[in-house]
């Protein structure tokens, strides 16, 4: 999952990723700075509750900013610094979204066969 | 402050039966009852009245001539006509007389009692203050320049009165059948008072010329003539829950998007919503978990056509904006001011 977000991890002043389910659950995470408690002992279902029916939302901070997108399996929130290009964020993001798909079940004879 | 609703009608058993099926509403308001017009004009000489229901057919001075009346002289009082012979006519003329709501009999006294309290809440719908100097918070509102309705009740004689403000202006001036300087004068000589703001003047008509600080200062010096102590500051202290008036606050977003960004800058509304607050807090909370500080704003892209940007607050201001709107250049804007 790295590489998908590498593009996202390598801009100038993003500090760090994570990947919610639509239950709250920290999927995945990557971050670039210490933080006083561990994210995966904190319970995110309210936050991610109140991200309910948000397509894309840019949180401004005093101290940084989360940019967040909803994709089909979960939330993608991006921790950043204040003077990250946002156009370059959402671009970055619209890429990896088709990569943030369910897995789909291979339908026919195509089940039975490897794929190259 | 309890209000006083004053209910009009020459049908005795029917006051009688308002009057009785009120009283499980005598937290929310008291019932005054009048036989006719002219009746209910003497009501409003004598007492505050916050509301006045009444009757159309009347002897001597019928609901439509009490409605002119009242809307000449008492232009913030709200009416509800109610009545036995209803015809789209006479709820044209009712409400083009000023009622603020038609009822034709029979009703039911609860939806009546909801129309009553929804009415008046409109009242204090600024914040109530308790125990305060009645000249030192007329001079925030001359200072904030607000446009307000202010009712007021003197703590020691229990006496009632209202001040009428545009842009910061005093209009107006009501204590029991004095109006104008006289009533200003009067209330301003109050020491302790308990107020409720209402946002906006029904009052178009100026009636006091003098200037507010000469009528402030001539009330304080007929305190200190009669011994009076000066309210101590503390006195502020005792603020229930006054709210500054968001109007105030979305006209100030609004002026300064509008002066960065251009008349077309895609903004389309300003308004307070508290069904915002709990997302918000949630929001707000995961950015101090990271680290990040205070949240100041947020922009919200739910598909619709507008977008939304939120600002916490006590209540959280929203901002819908169409895709005209150039985005990072508002954020940039709204986040510089704070």
């Amino acid at each position: 999952m790295r590489e998908l977000f590498n593009d996202i991890l390598n801009m100038e002043g993003v500090r760090g990723l994570m990947f919610f389910s639509f239950s709250g659950e920290l999927i995945f995470k990557e971050l670039h700075q210490a933080l006083p408690e561990e994210p995966e002992a904190r319970n995110w279902s309210l936050f991610i509750q109140s991200l309910a029916g948000m397509r894309e939302t840019d949180l401004i901070f005093k101290k940084g900013r989360l940019y967040i997108r909803r994709t089909e399996i979960g939330y993608l929130v991006v921790l950043m610094g204040l003077f990250v290009p946002i156009a370059m964020m959402r671009l970055n993001c619209d890429i990896v979204m088709p990569a943030l798909k369910p897995a789909k079940a291979v339908k026919g004879f195509r089940r039975f066969f490897k794929t190259k | 402050m309890i209000k006083n609703v004053l209910i009009v009608d020459d049908d005795r058993e029917m006051l009688l039966a308002l009057k009785q099926g009120f009283r499980k509403y005598e937290d929310a308001f008291e019932v005054l009852l009048a036989s006719d017009g002219l009746k209910a004009i003497e009501n409003l000489k004598k007492s505050m009245i916050s509301m006045v229901v009444t009757d159309l057919k009347m002897p001597r001075m019928d609901g439509f001539e009490l409605l002119g009346h009242i809307r000449e002289h008492y232009p913030d009082i709200p009416v509800i006509v109610i009545t036995g012979y209803s015809t789209p006519e006479m709820e044209r003329l009712a409400r083009e007389g000023g009622a603020v709501g038609y009822i034709a009999k029979p009703f039911l006294i609860e939806s009546l009692a909801r129309q009553i309290i929804t009415t008046l809440r409109r009242e204090s719908e600024g914040g109530t203050l308790h125990n305060v100097s009645s000249g030192m918070f007329i001079q925030l509102i001359e200072v904030e320049q607000k446009t307000c309705t202010i009712r007021l009740e003197d703590k020691v004689t229990g006496k009632k009165g209202i001040l009428f403000f545009h842009e910061g202006e005093l209009l107006d001036a009501r204590v029991d059948d004095l109006q104008g300087e006289a009533a200003a004068y009067e209330i301003f000589f109050w020491d302790h008072v308990n107020l409720s703001i209402q946002n906006g003047c029904a009052l178009k008509e100026r009636r006091i010329h003098s200037e507010m600080q000469h009528l402030i200062l001539n009330a304080a010096r007929r305190k200190d003539e009669e011994g009076a102590e000066e309210v101590p500051l503390s006195a502020m202290a005792e603020v229930e829950s006054y709210e500054p008036d968001p109007s105030l606050n979305i006209k100030r977003i609004k002026d300064k998007i509008v002066d960065e960004l251009g008349p077309n800058c895609g903004l389309e509304d300003i308004y307070q919503d508290k069904t915002w607050d709990n997302r918000v807090m949630h929001l707000s909370g995961a950015g101090e978990f990271l680290n990040l500080g205070e949240l100041i704003l947020g922009y919200v892209d739910k598909g619709d056509a507008n977008d939304y940007i939120l600002i916490p607050g006590e209540m959280t201001t929203v901002i819908a904006v169409n895709p005209k709107c150039p985005r990072d250049k508002l954020l940039q804007t709204l986040s510089e001011s704070g």
